[in-house]
């Protein structure tokens, strides 16, 4: 018995030396079929959801700075006015009237 | 592959791009030929080879603008036409068991004649033989084929393989490999089952 590595081996050797095809000629008509096609088709469904996506992408960048851009004076004075607050409206110094 | 020389390939191109329909069609009349010998070789049961030659086509054109000319323009529409053929073998429904009574009298000889005979040198029937390694490699997954299609048939180096398929060095090598060891799985069983 031959070890099925070497069979493999002199299969493909022997199938290696079977006779080409014969050269193609292209189809009547395909050529002209083909470049019709081509060059009418609409942009492909996946390359328009890359682009939405891209787009979709770039306007919830905008959205988010555009938002942190209109609640700058939180972030800035959020911890002034939290301070202020404790302080005035603590309930507890309410209660005890410590102020 | 054709020839680049006598056929304006860049101002073919140039044409193409700026929505030439004629121009078009040269090129596709250029390159059929060389399409046409990649889905043969990796799609041997000829499944409408015309319209797998048909997607490649609209493939190449769709992504034209994608071509940079950094590598010739035939190794990219060569890796184009491959990963098509990939797409197709995966699409094909998996094959029922390999059985010996699957092969025609001669394919079944030529099986016999590799499995038993030690030292005989290679068998004559080349034909034979092709179908037969169409057969045993129709029973891999699309790229277990490919890349034994690739390297022992068409006796391409791993370097053209990794051009042609986009994948490394290494991993042509590991699928290589475990391409072997499913053929070496597959002899075994059928020098067990033997001729009924």
């Amino acid at each position: 018995m031959n070890p099925p590595d070497k069979a493999w081996q002199r299969l493909v050797t022997a199938a290696r030396r079977a006779p080409a095809d014969a050269p193609a000629s292209v189809p009547y008509g395909f050529a002209t079929r083909v470049a019709a096609q081509a060059l009418t088709q609409p942009a492909p469904a996946g390359l328009s959801l890359e682009r939405l996506a891209i787009r979709a992408l770039g306007v919830a960048c905008l959205a988010a700075v555009l938002g942190v851009a209109a609640n700058y004076s939180v972030f800035t004075n959020g911890s002034a006015e939290e301070e202020a607050f404790f302080t005035t409206d603590d309930p507890a110094a309410i209660v005890l009237d410590v102020s | 592959m054709p020839d680049d020389e006598a056929f304006d390939l860049a101002g073919c191109l140039a044409r193409v791009r700026a929505q030439d329909q004629t121009a078009a069609r040269d090129l596709v009349g250029h390159l059929y030929p060389f399409v046409i010998r990649i889905v043969r070789s990796h799609l041997p049961r000829r499944v409408a080879e015309e319209d797998l030659a048909q997607d490649i086509f609209l493939k190449m054109f769709t992504r034209l603008d994608q071509y940079q000319g950094n590598v010739p323009f035939t190794h990219w529409v060569s890796r184009i036409a491959v990963t098509t053929c990939i797409d197709q073998l995966r699409a094909q429904k998996r094959r029922p068991e390999f059985r010996w009574a699957d092969l025609a009298e001669n394919e079944a000889e030529m099986l016999d004649h590799v499995l038993a005979d030690e030292n005989a040198s290679a068998p004559d029937d080349a034909l034979a033989a092709r179908e037969l390694v169409n057969k045993l490699l129709a029973q891999l997954n699309p790229e277990d084929q490919l890349v034994l299609r690739l390297l022992d048939l068409e006796q391409k180096t791993i370097r053209e393989i990794s051009a042609l398929t986009g994948w490394n060095g290494a991993l042509v090598k590991v699928r290589a490999f475990r391409a072997r060891r499913k053929l070496h799985k597959l002899f075994t069983a059928l020098q067990r089952k033997e001729r009924s």
